[in-house]
Protein backbone atom coordinates (compact mmCIF):
# COMPACT_ATOMS: atom_id res chain seq x y z
CA UNK A 1 0.00 0.00 0.00
CA UNK A 2 2.96 2.32 0.61
CA UNK A 3 3.83 2.05 -3.06
CA UNK A 4 0.33 3.19 -3.97
CA UNK A 5 0.54 6.04 -1.49
CA UNK A 6 3.80 7.25 -3.02
CA UNK A 7 2.50 6.99 -6.56
CA UNK A 8 -0.75 8.78 -5.82
CA UNK A 9 1.12 11.46 -3.92
CA UNK A 10 3.54 11.91 -6.83
CA UNK A 11 0.67 12.39 -9.28
CA UNK A 12 -1.03 14.89 -6.98
CA UNK A 13 2.18 16.72 -6.27
CA UNK A 14 3.07 17.23 -9.91
CA UNK A 15 -0.40 18.30 -10.93
CA UNK A 16 -1.27 20.56 -8.01
CA UNK A 17 2.21 21.90 -7.20
CA UNK A 18 1.07 22.51 -3.66
CA UNK A 19 2.01 20.13 -0.87
CA UNK A 20 -0.98 20.71 1.36
CA UNK A 21 -3.50 20.44 -1.46
CA UNK A 22 -1.73 17.38 -2.81
CA UNK A 23 -2.04 15.73 0.58
CA UNK A 24 -5.76 16.54 0.69
CA UNK A 25 -6.29 15.23 -2.84
CA UNK A 26 -4.39 12.03 -2.10
CA UNK A 27 -6.38 11.48 1.07
CA UNK A 28 -9.63 12.02 -0.80
CA UNK A 29 -8.61 9.46 -3.40
CA UNK A 30 -7.82 6.90 -0.71
CA UNK A 31 -11.13 7.53 1.05
CA UNK A 32 -12.89 6.88 -2.27
CA UNK A 33 -10.79 3.77 -2.73
CA UNK A 34 -11.81 2.52 0.69
CA UNK A 35 -15.47 3.23 0.05
CA UNK A 36 -15.41 1.46 -3.32
CA UNK A 37 -13.10 -1.38 -2.40
CA UNK A 38 -15.83 -3.97 -2.83
CA UNK A 39 -16.55 -2.85 -6.38
CA UNK A 40 -12.98 -2.71 -7.65
CA UNK A 41 -11.21 -5.64 -9.23
CA UNK A 42 -8.20 -6.25 -6.95
CA UNK A 43 -5.93 -6.27 -9.97
CA UNK A 44 -7.24 -2.88 -11.07
CA UNK A 45 -6.78 -1.08 -7.77
CA UNK A 46 -3.63 0.77 -8.77
CA UNK A 47 -4.91 2.15 -12.09
CA UNK A 48 -8.24 2.99 -10.42
CA UNK A 49 -6.46 4.87 -7.67
CA UNK A 50 -4.23 6.80 -10.09
CA UNK A 51 -7.22 7.73 -12.21
CA UNK A 52 -9.24 8.93 -9.23
CA UNK A 53 -6.28 10.84 -7.84
CA UNK A 54 -5.67 12.56 -11.14
CA UNK A 55 -9.33 13.40 -11.67
CA UNK A 56 -9.55 14.80 -8.15
CA UNK A 57 -6.50 16.95 -8.80
CA UNK A 58 -7.89 18.24 -12.08
CA UNK A 59 -11.16 19.12 -10.33
CA UNK A 60 -9.18 21.05 -7.77
CA UNK A 61 -7.32 22.86 -10.54
CA UNK A 62 -10.60 23.80 -12.16
CA UNK A 63 -12.01 25.09 -8.87
CA UNK A 64 -8.83 27.00 -8.32
CA UNK A 65 -9.22 28.71 -11.68
CA UNK A 66 -12.89 29.40 -10.99
CA UNK A 67 -12.05 31.13 -7.75
CA UNK A 68 -8.79 32.86 -7.28
CA UNK A 69 -5.91 32.38 -9.63
CA UNK A 70 -3.47 30.19 -7.80
CA UNK A 71 -0.15 31.80 -7.09
CA UNK A 72 2.40 29.47 -8.58
CA UNK A 73 5.32 31.68 -7.70
CA UNK A 74 5.87 29.59 -4.58
CA UNK A 75 7.00 26.77 -6.83
CA UNK A 76 10.40 28.44 -7.17
CA UNK A 77 10.97 28.04 -3.46
CA UNK A 78 9.52 24.54 -3.41
CA UNK A 79 11.98 22.89 -5.65
CA UNK A 80 13.14 20.70 -2.82
CA UNK A 81 9.57 20.13 -1.60
CA UNK A 82 7.93 17.90 -4.18
CA UNK A 83 11.21 16.50 -5.32
CA UNK A 84 12.82 15.84 -1.97
CA UNK A 85 14.91 12.76 -1.86
CA UNK A 86 14.67 12.25 -5.59
CA UNK A 87 17.36 14.02 -7.50
CA UNK A 88 20.00 16.25 -6.11
CA UNK A 89 21.40 17.49 -9.37
CA UNK A 90 20.22 20.54 -11.18
CA UNK A 91 18.96 18.75 -14.27
CA UNK A 92 16.74 16.56 -12.16
CA UNK A 93 15.33 19.52 -10.30
CA UNK A 94 14.83 21.41 -13.51
CA UNK A 95 13.16 18.40 -15.14
CA UNK A 96 10.69 17.97 -12.34
CA UNK A 97 9.68 21.57 -12.59
CA UNK A 98 9.43 21.26 -16.35
CA UNK A 99 7.14 18.23 -16.00
CA UNK A 100 5.00 20.09 -13.49
CA UNK A 101 4.77 22.94 -16.01
CA UNK A 102 3.41 20.79 -18.84
CA UNK A 103 -0.23 21.08 -19.81
CA UNK A 104 -2.72 18.29 -19.36
CA UNK A 105 -2.83 15.52 -20.40
CA UNK A 106 0.89 15.70 -21.19
CA UNK A 107 1.87 16.22 -17.56
CA UNK A 108 -0.15 13.28 -16.30
CA UNK A 109 1.14 11.08 -19.09
CA UNK A 110 4.76 11.83 -18.25
CA UNK A 111 4.21 11.39 -14.52
CA UNK A 112 2.29 8.13 -14.90
CA UNK A 113 4.49 6.59 -17.56
CA UNK A 114 7.98 8.02 -17.02
CA UNK A 115 7.97 8.78 -13.30
CA UNK A 116 5.59 6.18 -11.86
CA UNK A 117 6.61 3.66 -14.53
CA UNK A 118 3.13 2.40 -15.33
CA UNK A 119 2.77 0.46 -18.56
CA UNK A 120 1.31 2.14 -21.63
CA UNK A 121 -1.77 -0.03 -21.26
CA UNK A 122 -2.26 0.99 -17.66
CA UNK A 123 -1.84 4.65 -18.51
CA UNK A 124 -4.36 4.28 -21.31
CA UNK A 125 -6.86 2.88 -18.83
CA UNK A 126 -6.16 5.58 -16.25
CA UNK A 127 -6.61 8.42 -18.70
CA UNK A 128 -9.36 6.76 -20.74
CA UNK A 129 -7.37 7.08 -23.91
CA UNK A 130 -6.48 4.44 -26.46
CA UNK A 131 -2.95 3.15 -26.75
CA UNK A 132 -2.19 5.14 -29.90
CA UNK A 133 -3.35 8.37 -28.24
CA UNK A 134 -1.24 7.67 -25.18
CA UNK A 135 1.86 7.18 -27.29
CA UNK A 136 1.22 10.19 -29.49
CA UNK A 137 0.57 12.55 -26.57
CA UNK A 138 3.45 11.15 -24.57
CA UNK A 139 5.82 11.57 -27.48
CA UNK A 140 4.75 15.17 -27.86
CA UNK A 141 5.23 15.76 -24.17
CA UNK A 142 8.68 14.25 -24.25
CA UNK A 143 9.55 16.35 -27.29
CA UNK A 144 8.56 19.50 -25.42
CA UNK A 145 10.72 18.49 -22.48
CA UNK A 146 13.57 17.56 -24.76
CA UNK A 147 13.50 20.91 -26.44
CA UNK A 148 13.36 22.72 -23.13
CA UNK A 149 16.18 20.60 -21.80
CA UNK A 150 18.30 21.44 -24.85
CA UNK A 151 17.79 25.12 -24.11
CA UNK A 152 18.96 24.93 -20.53
CA UNK A 153 21.83 22.54 -21.11
CA UNK A 154 25.18 24.24 -21.68
CA UNK B 1 2.77 19.46 -34.93
CA UNK B 2 2.35 17.66 -38.22
CA UNK B 3 2.05 13.98 -38.99
CA UNK B 4 5.67 13.78 -40.06
CA UNK B 5 6.81 14.99 -36.64
CA UNK B 6 4.57 12.48 -34.91
CA UNK B 7 5.94 9.63 -37.00
CA UNK B 8 9.44 10.77 -36.29
CA UNK B 9 8.71 10.94 -32.60
CA UNK B 10 7.11 7.50 -32.71
CA UNK B 11 10.30 6.00 -34.12
CA UNK B 12 12.60 7.81 -31.69
CA UNK B 13 10.48 6.79 -28.71
CA UNK B 14 10.17 3.26 -29.98
CA UNK B 15 13.96 3.17 -30.25
CA UNK B 16 14.33 4.36 -26.67
CA UNK B 17 11.65 2.00 -25.40
CA UNK B 18 13.39 -0.91 -27.14
CA UNK B 19 10.31 -1.53 -29.24
CA UNK B 20 12.04 -1.01 -32.56
CA UNK B 21 13.29 -4.10 -34.38
CA UNK B 22 17.03 -4.27 -35.01
CA UNK B 23 16.46 -3.63 -38.68
CA UNK B 24 14.29 -0.58 -38.04
CA UNK B 25 16.73 0.69 -35.40
CA UNK B 26 19.63 0.39 -37.83
CA UNK B 27 17.59 2.12 -40.51
CA UNK B 28 16.81 5.02 -38.16
CA UNK B 29 20.44 5.38 -37.10
CA UNK B 30 21.55 5.26 -40.70
CA UNK B 31 19.01 7.94 -41.51
CA UNK B 32 20.32 10.03 -38.64
CA UNK B 33 23.84 10.04 -40.04
CA UNK B 34 22.49 11.94 -43.02
CA UNK B 35 20.02 14.08 -41.06
CA UNK B 36 21.56 16.31 -38.40
CA UNK B 37 18.15 17.29 -37.04
CA UNK B 38 17.18 13.69 -36.56
CA UNK B 39 20.56 12.90 -35.00
CA UNK B 40 20.18 15.79 -32.58
CA UNK B 41 16.63 14.70 -31.70
CA UNK B 42 17.82 11.16 -30.92
CA UNK B 43 20.69 12.42 -28.75
CA UNK B 44 18.38 14.79 -26.85
CA UNK B 45 15.87 11.98 -26.40
CA UNK B 46 18.58 9.81 -24.85
CA UNK B 47 19.61 12.67 -22.56
CA UNK B 48 16.02 13.18 -21.48
CA UNK B 49 15.60 9.48 -20.86
CA UNK B 50 18.71 9.47 -18.68
CA UNK B 51 17.42 12.43 -16.71
CA UNK B 52 14.02 10.73 -16.38
CA UNK B 53 15.68 7.60 -15.04
CA UNK B 54 17.04 9.66 -12.17
CA UNK B 55 13.56 10.82 -11.22
CA UNK B 56 11.75 8.47 -8.95
CA UNK B 57 8.34 8.26 -7.39
CA UNK B 58 8.15 10.76 -4.55
CA UNK B 59 7.93 9.41 -1.06
CA UNK B 60 4.70 10.49 0.55
CA UNK B 61 5.42 12.73 3.56
CA UNK B 62 4.94 11.33 7.05
CA UNK B 63 2.00 13.64 7.68
CA UNK B 64 0.19 12.17 4.67
CA UNK B 65 1.04 8.61 5.65
CA UNK B 66 -0.45 9.28 9.06
CA UNK B 67 -3.64 10.63 7.49
CA UNK B 68 -3.90 7.72 5.07
CA UNK B 69 -3.33 5.14 7.77
CA UNK B 70 -6.22 6.62 9.72
CA UNK B 71 -8.66 6.18 6.84
CA UNK B 72 -9.64 2.55 7.44
CA UNK B 73 -10.38 3.29 11.09
CA UNK B 74 -12.32 6.46 10.31
CA UNK B 75 -14.26 4.80 7.53
CA UNK B 76 -15.12 1.89 9.77
CA UNK B 77 -16.44 4.32 12.34
CA UNK B 78 -18.41 6.12 9.66
CA UNK B 79 -19.78 2.92 8.17
CA UNK B 80 -20.75 1.82 11.68
CA UNK B 81 -22.65 5.05 12.09
CA UNK B 82 -24.31 4.52 8.74
CA UNK B 83 -25.42 1.05 9.81
CA UNK B 84 -26.81 2.57 12.93
CA UNK B 85 -28.73 5.24 11.05
CA UNK B 86 -31.48 2.99 9.62
CA UNK B 87 -32.12 1.66 13.10
CA UNK B 88 -32.71 5.17 14.27
CA UNK B 89 -34.92 5.85 11.31
CA UNK B 90 -36.88 2.68 12.00
CA UNK B 91 -37.23 3.56 15.66
CA UNK B 92 -38.46 7.03 14.75
CA UNK B 93 -40.91 5.58 12.26
CA UNK B 94 -42.24 3.11 14.83
CA UNK B 95 -43.26 5.85 17.28
CA UNK B 96 -46.08 7.38 15.19
CA UNK B 97 -47.16 3.90 14.11
CA UNK B 98 -47.43 2.86 17.75
CA UNK B 99 -49.47 5.97 18.55
CA UNK B 100 -51.79 5.25 15.65
CA UNK B 101 -52.14 1.61 16.70
CA UNK B 102 -52.95 2.55 20.29
CA UNK B 103 -55.56 5.02 19.06
CA UNK B 104 -57.10 2.42 16.81
CA UNK B 105 -57.31 -0.07 19.65
CA UNK B 106 -59.03 2.38 21.93
CA UNK B 107 -62.87 2.73 21.74
CA UNK B 108 -64.07 5.61 19.66
CA UNK B 109 -64.63 8.81 21.57
CA UNK B 110 -68.13 10.01 20.72
CA UNK B 111 -68.57 13.36 19.14
CA UNK B 112 -70.72 16.12 20.71
CA UNK B 113 -73.56 15.36 18.27
CA UNK B 114 -73.46 11.69 19.18
CA UNK B 115 -73.65 12.56 22.88
CA UNK B 116 -76.63 14.86 22.31
CA UNK B 117 -78.40 12.19 20.29
CA UNK B 118 -77.72 9.56 22.92
CA UNK B 119 -79.02 11.87 25.65
CA UNK B 120 -82.20 12.44 23.65
CA UNK B 121 -82.72 8.71 23.15
CA UNK B 122 -82.08 8.12 26.81
CA UNK B 123 -84.67 10.77 27.74
CA UNK B 124 -87.22 9.08 25.49
CA UNK B 125 -86.42 5.72 27.02
CA UNK B 126 -86.76 7.12 30.55
CA UNK B 127 -90.08 8.72 29.62
CA UNK B 128 -91.24 5.42 28.23
CA UNK B 129 -90.15 3.60 31.36
CA UNK B 130 -91.86 6.25 33.49
CA UNK B 131 -95.09 5.75 31.57
CA UNK B 132 -94.67 1.99 31.65
CA UNK B 133 -94.15 2.20 35.39
CA UNK B 134 -97.39 4.13 35.85
CA UNK B 135 -99.33 1.69 33.65
CA UNK B 136 -97.77 -1.23 35.46
CA UNK B 137 -98.82 0.35 38.77
CA UNK B 138 -102.44 0.68 37.57
CA UNK B 139 -102.52 -2.91 36.39
CA UNK B 140 -101.04 -4.13 39.65
CA UNK B 141 -103.53 -1.91 41.57
CA UNK B 142 -106.44 -3.43 39.75
CA UNK B 143 -105.06 -6.85 40.40
CA UNK B 144 -103.58 -6.82 43.90
CA UNK B 145 -104.70 -3.55 45.51
CA UNK B 146 -103.62 0.10 46.02
CA UNK B 147 -100.87 -0.38 48.64
CA UNK B 148 -99.02 -2.95 46.66
CA UNK B 149 -99.39 -0.89 43.49
CA UNK B 150 -97.87 2.17 45.18
CA UNK B 151 -94.97 0.14 46.44
CA UNK B 152 -94.18 -1.37 43.04
CA UNK B 153 -94.80 1.83 41.12
CA UNK B 154 -92.61 3.78 43.57
CA UNK B 155 -89.87 1.19 43.24
CA UNK B 156 -89.90 1.40 39.41
CA UNK B 157 -89.96 5.20 39.47
CA UNK B 158 -87.08 5.34 41.96
CA UNK B 159 -85.09 2.96 39.82
CA UNK B 160 -85.75 5.09 36.72
CA UNK B 161 -84.88 8.29 38.61
CA UNK B 162 -81.64 6.77 39.96
CA UNK B 163 -80.61 5.46 36.54
CA UNK B 164 -81.35 8.84 34.97
CA UNK B 165 -79.29 10.74 37.54
CA UNK B 166 -76.47 8.25 37.39
CA UNK B 167 -76.33 8.59 33.63
CA UNK B 168 -76.18 12.39 33.88
CA UNK B 169 -73.32 12.20 36.36
CA UNK B 170 -71.41 9.96 33.97
CA UNK B 171 -71.88 12.41 31.16
CA UNK B 172 -70.57 15.21 33.27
Amino acid sequence: MKEYQDQAWTVARYILKDAQEAEDATQEAFVKLWNNMDNIDPERVKPWLMKVTRNGCLDRLRRRRDNVEFDESHMAGEVSGPMQGAVANEVGIWLKRAIAGLKEPYRSLVVLRDVNQHSYEEVAGMLELNLAQVKTYLHRARKQLREQLAEVRP
Amino acid sequence: MNTYDDKWEDRINALLDGELSDMDADALKSEATDDRELARAIIEAYQLQRAMDAIHVERAPASLRKRLNKIPREQRAESGFRLFQPRWAMALAVIPLAIIAVNLMQPDTPSADEIAEARQQLAIAFAYLDKAGTITGREIESTVGHTMADALSGSVNRTIKFTNEHSKEKEV
